[in-house]
């Protein structure tokens, strides 16, 4: 395929979209599955979401279960999950995903060290504090997918990957269960810990245009 | 359109966001540049950092017009300026660019909606603050260029194109003189004036 330089798709949404998905050993389902979004262009403005399911399978929300959603644009958010996260493998028919608990954001921070040792999101708001580490960064791996090698399956998506060899997601000081696992993603293994920068989603022009 | 190889061979340089400003007089001539950068990965760290040209022509440039760095981490200004900056020849070639000196800022901020009427970036420092404005926005459009589109021609880039018709430059409140002018980019008519968000430089 020769490379097309200017995409001739609709531009969805860009930002940030780093991950963690935790199992208790190898062969068993995911414990924890979480997600954070710094979104900086999209249809409905720019925005700020944590989703975190540490009970994926169970529908019912916070603080029943570690199930719930904080974000600063709710219309964002409710938009980017139906038409992206309810699509990801990982989130496919998780009764948590329809049942989780919807909270406010006061306060989102960084802490990106060296980019190798650690890197750190936190999120604060309505009583909750949610902290993303990813630990033991691997290189920068660009990607470039359409929609056959597309999460969602439908769309062209650009990012910079890096695998993190461990991670936490701590709920108000607790840490989640499980740890990090592996997975076949992008034609590779790779770690299910990860930091996805530059990320840019586009719809490709209907077959024939 | 993205090749059908997931993992695009190569090495990243860096990867962020890199919106610019070039402000022309009437004879065609650049009367300001600025390009900022909002970088989440490179070998020198992430960070912030404003090149400045306030007076292109001048080596050293005026309290209201300078020719300066303005940024929050030392190593990735001197990162960019010889890896990056020093290959765009439009910087490279002006006057100021072997006498650009460093300044701290305090506070980095973006205002407003890349996909609405307006939107910013404000760095401020110790005496120093400028706020680069982009107005009357144009739909984004994503880019896939190989090194013979791109200006350091090495690099193949990924980034997110958002044009503006109109832009200003603001050093303590007071606005560069000059407009927006026009441009060609992989055969795209566009402006002089471009949020660039999403931008991966990989060496192939």
């Amino acid at each position: 395929m020769t490379r097309v330089s200017i995409n001739p798709g609709k531009v969805e949404w860009s930002g940030e979209n780093p991950g963690i998905y935790l199992k208790e050993s190898p062969s068993s389902d995911y414990t924890t599955l979480a997600l954070f979004f710094r979104i900086v262009l999209s249809p409905f403005g720019r925005g700020h979401g944590a989703l975190v399911l540490s009970a994926p399978q169970q529908a019912s929300g916070w603080p029943e279960s570690v199930n719930f959603l904080m974000t600063d644009n709710q219309t964002l958010m409710r938009w980017i999950i139906d038409n992206w996260v309810a699509k990801f493998p990982a989130f496919r028919d998780r009764p948590g995903l329809d049942t989780l608990t919807w909270l406010d954001i006061e306060a989102v921070s960084r802490r990106p060290s060296d980019l190798k040792s650690s890197y750190r999101e936190t999120v604060r708001g309505s009583g909750v504090e949610v902290e993303f580490v990813w630990r033991d960064l691997g290189k920068p791996l660009p990607i470039e997918v359409t929609p056959e090698n597309s999460p969602t399956g439908a769309h062209d998506m650009y990012a910079v990957f890096l695998e993190a060899a461990s991670a936490s997601v701590l709920v108000n000081g607790s840490p989640l269960p499980g740890h990090v696992a592996t997975r076949q993603f992008f034609g590779r293994t790779m770690s299910t810990a990860f930091l996805a920068l530059s990320e840019t989603w586009v719809t490709p022009p209907p077959m024939g245009n | 359109m993205p090749l059908s190889i997931p993992i695009t061979p190569g090495t990243v340089d860096w990867t962020g966001e890199n919106p610019g400003i070039l402000l022309k007089n009437a004879d065609g001539g650049f009367s300001a540049m600025a390009l900022f950068f909002r970088v989440s990965w490179s070998p020198a760290g992430s960070g912030h950092l404003l090149l400045l040209y306030g007076s292109p022509q001048s080596r050293f440039g005026n309290e209201k017009a300078p020719n300066v760095l303005l940024g929050d981490n030392p190593d990735l200004a001197e990162f960019l300026k010889e890896n990056f900056i020093g290959k765009l020849g439009a910087f490279r070639d002006a006057a100021p660019f072997t006498h650009l000196q460093y300044k701290q800022a305090l506070s980095v901020r973006s205002d407003g909606d890349p996909m609405g009427h307006r939107y910013s970036e404000i760095v401020a420092g110790h005496d120093l603050c400028v706020e680069l404005a982009w107005e009357k926005l144009e739909q984004p459009i994503a880019l896939e260029l190989v090194p013979e589109q791109v200006g350091t021609q090495e690099h193949v880039m990924f980034t997110l194109l958002v044009p503006a018709r109109k832009a200003r430059i603001m050093v303590n409140g007071s606005a560069l003189q000059g407009s927006v002018g026009s441009r060609v980019q992989a055969g795209l008519e566009t402006t002089t004036a471009f949020l660039y968000f999403a931008e991966t430089w990989i060496i192939p």
